[in-house]
């Protein structure tokens, strides 16, 4: 561990360690009994814990992750010491209060409901869904004597060294959950990270009488354990791994050490950017004249800095005469092959250099082609993009860029750190093919219908910042911003976009790029706020928009769990005017983070979760040795994670039920006010507020979150207990009408339930013909909108799939190069046409398709077995240009028309 | 639509030779030189360069031997391509001058005059290159790297003559050209290199019909590239040739003699082979209506036979549709199908195909040979897989080939 360095880290990021750890210390207790609602946990600061991580450009990138097991569990020997219930309602009025005057000092006064609608969120957002209603089991385990006579002192806990468990707590603060075992422990297999403990010899335990239990039971040879099966979806979401969850590297990586040794190691290797000015250039100036930004420096160790001259003459020759423009220029520097790709911007030049066996020169092309629409993203323009005041900020970026090229290929492998140790070794390697990962799309994941209105209106509304509904004066001032799009992701995978396609494209390049799909896709994020100036497409770079002079545009990103949101936002024109390093306002931010709370409460993340890891899904499959049926089912079952796995406690089920329609109805009262309830800031009334919900809090919390999976007598129970209170109806419409966020609870649950229960048995729809599934991949690529569709990330360990979906993205490039040919040509002029030097064999390519034979790779008896499949590309030109390209068995002949029609049908209908 | 092909000494930048084909023009020497430049300037650097590429343009640079720089400039190839056809244009001067003028290369005004031969072997390379453009000349389109053939039906009978006459001679590389396409060849011609066998062809056909018979010094630019050996070529008929490749004992007039026994009375089978010419494979052999051409490769032995299928009514312009199953070949074939990684790696491709919207084109590789056929746009293209393993077991069926 000594010798990694990690690199994935902000430089105005270290500053947060200290931050961070001082928060999780003061946490402590809040981590368990408030759960996981970020923007609340600060609960001493007056101010938005992020604030004090902007920089002095108004920029802000806060992370913060979940703390693993180790952080939050609680030390059982004092948690005697947790305060009571009513500290905590002192603290929540206090924030609640200070941040009313957040509020104010904005003047705006735009408070409204949006304080309740962060409370219910807040109080919704439980972590673990125990409701109680898993498998019970009784386990005995021996009592490890020694360790109680050897007792380690207070780092070590009873319950670990006597039963080899680790414990932690559920989100109630109060219940035991098992969150690992102890190295040496021989635990019984039955027992599961997750479980909740309930009784130990048949005496309920909970973390404050676990302690005291146990010292009783030392005399003991084996105890007697019972555990329930708490419902494996949130196990899985938030792994409640063990000490060694990556989340400590990743705080690691944020405090991380410099760069210098990576810096060493990337000069050694065919890597460079270079951005240069010819004009400048003159015989007698200075040796690295013309050079406006290098990497990675000293200029006089970069090779690429060092043969300019070789890469601005052959720019100029070429031109001369072929009268077209260089793209790539490979050369071969101590035995490796390198790339160097140009991008010629009037008399300046940037060149980027990469070594073949990392990207190849068609590769290239497209990973230049995303760095240089993400720079003009976030700088306006590749000029003002290489200025001194950016360099730290380039170099930054640059260091982890081609650390990670070099290091990992594929952004799903890609590693969070590098560890420089095996650095060089791994550079020296072939780099699995890429394709669909580098062209300007977004992978894009379809929902069924239901889910999909969800999510488009909630961001419809968080868009429209109607806030009318929500005040009783009328507003008299001015919006901070205008809201262009937004788009929510879902581990790196869109679920919707309400961005114009440019803007989608800059957007999904931005956030790949700079490691946030994979930051969503990796980490527990407890929150993530990024806050920066951009210049989106749609509104810098087409010639004929007219965009008012003053305005400015800012990118604000949330995340949440693996949920991201993604907002472009417009000062000035109809706003506010924009000032100069606007710094992040906290009502927008908070206003996205409450619609990203929404959607989890909906369960739009549970349903999206369910299908981008439905591994690997019913459209396709994995390459296996014929024989072998039986293991192939087996390989499925283990791996995939079956949400709908947990039976529901129906008794359980019922008393919740019911428990929600009463305090709806005793709730009401305070929705309907809450309107004016932050207008007078009544702290007595703040009071009472709170303690009369405190009871109602946890019971809202457990149904909202409840984990309501494939019952279809249960789905009906409910509807019947619905039904009967016909008459409340009126009321839940009147304050329907308002937002998404003043609907009660209730609606939402009842949301949630129908959303994830009616969806279980949709089924992306199977795309080839035949019995048989016989498709192992497919990409359907419509470069238009901005999207593409492929299966979700498919995480089986199968080195034959590896290789062939390997073979497949050589493949795809090398068809997606001959599309381009007919694409180009159908753009040429007639006057173009006549003139152009293109092959004109090439020029009306639809189909191509490869046929590979291969061995498995995974099965070694079978190696002398051979299988055969077919990559295939089509290009369709009507309506717009699309491209698909499929991976599957040679058996059944696939029309490709067909497969396309499906797809295409896919994303109209669930 | 063009190719430029320079050629300078390494150590000094001379200009030895400059080829162009298509619509262009010398390049100025300030260009060449400052081309040169580069290259000379990045190998200081410790680092080679090797190519660029534009939208349209691909250019090329070489050095062969420590000695030559190649640069080429080509539209609508691919690297791969051009330097093939480099890498060939550079083995061709070695056949003509040998290795060790070139390396020494003492005198550059004598190594030019000599490189004169060498040519119209370098522009018939240049002819493998890959324009896509249906003006080129179709009894010259030819493909790199590889040796044209004609498939008569009287191979077989041709080839024991041929094994007589090198046995008279005492040689052991011996082949008969027809039309400058190579018949048979006796075992031994197949040991040379597929470059060396390739500019052999070449080199006989290049020296035109007029002359009888032929005697040229060359170097085998891998089996032999210091000591030269004897290329002779005797006409048998018009546009039939026997080569054959042998030492210093024999003489001219001794080798025509031989040459004019041993075929005599193969004359009317060498009439009849001829007939062949330009379809390239006997009439006998009919092929389904809806392939316009089929590109037929011996993987090992680096040999092809190209023919268009003579049609009812014509679909595709006939002279385009070489050009279409070439640009197949270099795009689609070469890279995947031709690779000889097989051995080690665990994933091959064994069919190919495109659609058009104006023609298909599909590609089957077995036991080494590839078939490429052309296909009529109207033919569905599941039929094609089956229809193209057809045609090639029928082809494999003829023994009298000696494919």
């Amino acid at each position: 561990m000594e010798e990694e360095q990690y690199l994935l880290q902000h430089p105005r990021d270290r500053n947060h360690s200290h931050e961070q750890e001082q928060s999780v210390s003061e946490e402590e207790w809040s981590e368990v009994s408030s759960d996981c609602s970020s923007y609340y946990s600060d609960t001493d600061s007056s101010v938005p814990e992020w604030e004090s991580s902007i920089d002095e450009s108004g920029q802000l990138l806060f992370i913060d992750c979940h703390p693993s097991v180790t952080q939050t569990h609680v030390d059982t020997e004092s948690s005697s010491n947790v305060k009571p219930p009513l500290v905590k309602n002192q603290t929540r009025k206090s924030t609640r209060s200070k941040f009313l005057r957040l509020i104010r000092r904005r003047e705006s006064k735009r408070r409204s409901k949006r304080v309740m609608k962060h409370e219910s969120s807040q109080e919704n957002k439980v972590t673990f869904h125990d409701s109680g209603d898993g498998e019970i089991k009784v386990v005995t385990v021996r009592v490890n004597e020694e360790g109680v006579k050897f007792k380690l002192g207070r780092r070590v806990k009873l319950v670990e060294t006597m039963l080899g468990i680790i414990v932690g707590t559920f989100t109630d603060g109060n219940r035991v959950m098992v969150s690992g075992f102890t190295p040496d422990s021989e635990h019984d297999k039955s027992i599961k990270i997750g479980d909740w403990l309930k009784s130990v010899n048949n005496i309920d335990v909970n973390v404050h009488n676990l302690n005291t239990i146990l010292n009783q039971l030392s005399g003991h040879e084996a105890v007697d354990l019972t555990l329930q099966r708490v419902t494996g979806v949130e196990v899985t979401k938030q792994p409640p791994s063990n000490e060694l969850s990556n989340q400590s590297n990743f705080v690691k990586s944020l405090t991380g050490s410099t760069n210098e040794e990576l810096l060493n190691l990337l000069l050694d290797q065919p890597v460079g950017i270079l951005y240069l000015d010819t004009e400048i250039l003159s015989e007698n100036g200075p040796e690295f004249q013309g050079v406006l930004y290098c990497y990675p420096t000293p200029l006089a160790k970069n090779t690429l800095c060092l043969c300019r001259g070789v890469f601005i003459t052959i720019s100029h020759l070429i031109d001369e005469i072929t009268k077209t423009k260089p793209l790539v220029t490979t050369v071969q520097i101590d035995k490796r092959l390198a790339h160097v790709v140009y991008n010629i911007i009037d008399s300046k030049i940037l060149f980027l250099m990469l070594p073949d066996n990392r990207l190849t020169a068609k590769e290239i092309v497209l990973v230049n082609d995303e760095i240089v629409r993400m720079l003009v993203f976030i700088y306006e323009s590749i000029d003002k993009c290489f200025t001194e005041q950016n360099t730290s900020e380039l170099d930054h970026f640059f260091s982890r860029f081609f650390a990670r090229i070099l290091s990992s290929g594929l952004w799903s492998k890609a590693e969070q750190s590098i560890v420089l140790s095996n650095f060089k070794n791994k550079a020296n390697t072939q780099a699995p093919y890429q394709f669909e990962e580098l062209l300007p799309m977004a992978h894009h994941i379809i929902l069924p219908n239901e889910a999909q209105m969800q999510i488009d209106d909630a961001l419809t509304e968080l868009e429209a910042s109607d806030y009318r509904e929500w005040n009783e004066d009328p507003l008299d001032c001015q919006r901070l911003f205008t809201i262009l799009g937004s788009a929510l992701y879902h581990s790196g995978y869109l679920l919707a976009s309400h961005l114009i396609h440019g803007d989608l494209v800059d957007v999904n390049c931005y956030c790949r790029q700079q490691g946030l799909f994979h930051l969503s896709r990796t980490e527990p994020l407890r929150s993530m706020i990024h806050w920066r100036e951009c210049f989106p497409y749609s509104c810098n770079r087409i010639e004929d928009v007219i965009v008012p002079s003053d305005s400015r545009r800012y990118l604000l990103i949330v995340g949440a769990g693996k949920d991201l949101l993604v907002v472009v936002m417009e000062a000035g024109g109809c706003t506010e005017p924009a000032e100069d390093n606007l710094p992040p306002d906290a009502f927008y931010v908070e206003e996205a983070q409450a619609t990203l709370a929404h959607l989890k409460e909906l369960g739009i993340s549970e349903l999206a979760e369910r299908w981008t890891c439905s591994n690997p899904g019913t459209q396709v499959t994995v390459p296996q040795a014929p024989t072998n049926v039986k293991k192939k089912t087996d390989f499925f079952f283990n791996k995939s994670n079956s949400p709908i796995s947990t039976p529901v406690n129906m008794q359980n089920k019922k008393q919740e039920v019911t428990s929600i329609l009463k305090r709806r109805s005793s709730d009401q009262g305070p929705l309907t006010q809450s309107g004016s309830l932050f207008s007078i800031p009544d702290d007595s009334e703040l009071v009472s507020e709170d303690s009369i919900s405190q009871g109602g809090y946890s019971e809202r919390s457990e149904v909202s979150d409840e984990p309501v999976l494939g019952r279809r007598a249960l789905r009906e129970k409910n509807r019947n207990n619905f039904d009967g209170s016909d008459d409340d109806d009126s009321d839940i419409d009147d304050y329907r009408d308002g937002s998404q966020i003043s609907m009660s609870s209730y609606d939402l649950s009842e949301l949630r339930q129908s959303l994830l229960n009616d969806t279980g048995d949709i089924q992306p729809m199977q795309l080839t013909a035949g019995k048989e599934l016989v498709l192992y991949h497919y990409v359907h690529l419509d470069s238009t909108e901005g999207i593409f569709l492929s299966p979700p990330e498919c995480t089986v360990n199968s080195n034959t799939l590896d290789s062939v979906l390997s073979n497949f993205r050589e493949s795809c490039q090398h068809i997606h190069k001959l599309f381009e040919n007919t694409l180009r040509f159908k753009n040429l002029t007639p006057q173009d046409m006549a003139n152009s030097v293109m092959n004109k064999s090439l020029i009306a390519i639809k189909e191509y398709g490869v046929l590979f034979e291969t061995d498995y790779l995974d099965d070694n008896a079978r190696k002398t077995c051979k299988h055969t499949f077919w990559v295939i590309g089509r290009l369709f030109h009507m309506p717009h240009p699309r491209e698909i390209y499929v991976c599957y068995k040679d058996s059944v002949p696939q029309n490709l028309v067909e497969i396309a029609f499906k797809l295409g049908i896919s994303m109209i209908v669930q | 639509m063009s190719v430029q092909l320079m050629c300078l000494t390494s150590g000094g930048g001379l200009p030895i030779f400059t080829r162009c084909k298509g619509n262009t023009e010398n390049l100025p020497f300030s260009l060449i030189g400052s081309l040169n430049g580069v290259h000379m300037f990045s190998k200081s650097q410790r680092m080679e360069l090797l190519s660029t590429v534009t939208n349209d343009y691909t250019v090329v640079w070489k050095e062969l031997y420590d000695s030559l720089i190649f640069i080429g400039i080509a539209s609508a190839c691919t690297t791969e391509a051009l330097t093939q056809v480099i890498e060939c244009a550079g083995s061709a001067m070695v056949m003509v001058v040998g290795m060790d003028e070139i390396i020494a290369q003492r005198n550059i005004e004598r190594l030019k005059r000599e490189l004169r031969v060498c040519s119209p072997v370098i522009d018939r390379l240049l002819d493998c290159l890959d324009f896509g453009d249906a003006n080129t000349n179709q009894s010259t389109i030819s493909i790199s790297g590889m040796v044209k053939t004609i498939l008569t039906p009287e191979n077989h009978l041709i080839k024991i003559v041929l094994d007589t006459f090198t046995e008279c001679i005492d040689s052991m590389y011996s082949c008969v050209l027809i039309h400058g396409k190579l018949a048979v060849a006796t075992d031994s011609w197949w040991t040379l290199h597929p470059t060396e066998i390739k500019l052999l062809s070449l080199l006989a056909s290049a020296e035109g019909s007029s002359t009888t018979s032929k005697d040229t010094p060359v170097f085998l630019p891998f089996k032999s590239p210091k000591a030269a050996f004897r290329f002779v070529t005797c006409s048998l008929l018009p546009d039939v040739q026997v080569c054959c490749l042998c030492g210093p004992e024999q003489q001219l007039e001794e080798i025509e003699n031989s040459a004019a026994y041993c075929f005599k009375s193969t004359m009317e089978i060498l009439g009849s082979a001829v007939q062949c010419h330009p379809r390239n494979f006997p009439a006998t052999i009919q092929l389904d209506a809806g392939i316009l051409g089929v590109l037929l490769i011996n993987v090992e032995c680096r040999k092809y036979m190209m023919s268009k299928n003579p049609q009812p009514k014509r679909i595709v312009n006939g002279s385009h549709r070489l050009d279409i199953l070439r640009t197949f070949y270099y795009q689609a074939v070469l890279d995947v199908l031709l690779s000889l990684r097989e051995d080690v790696e665990s994933t091959v491709v064994k069919e190919t195909y495109w659609c058009s919207e104006y023609h298909k084109c599909y590609a089957l590789k077995q036991h080494g040979n590839v078939l490429c056929v052309l296909y009529n746009a109207n033919v569905p293209t599941m039929v094609m897989r089956s229809l193209t393993r057809a045609t090639l077991k029928v082809f494999m069926a003829e023994k009298q080939f000696c494919w």
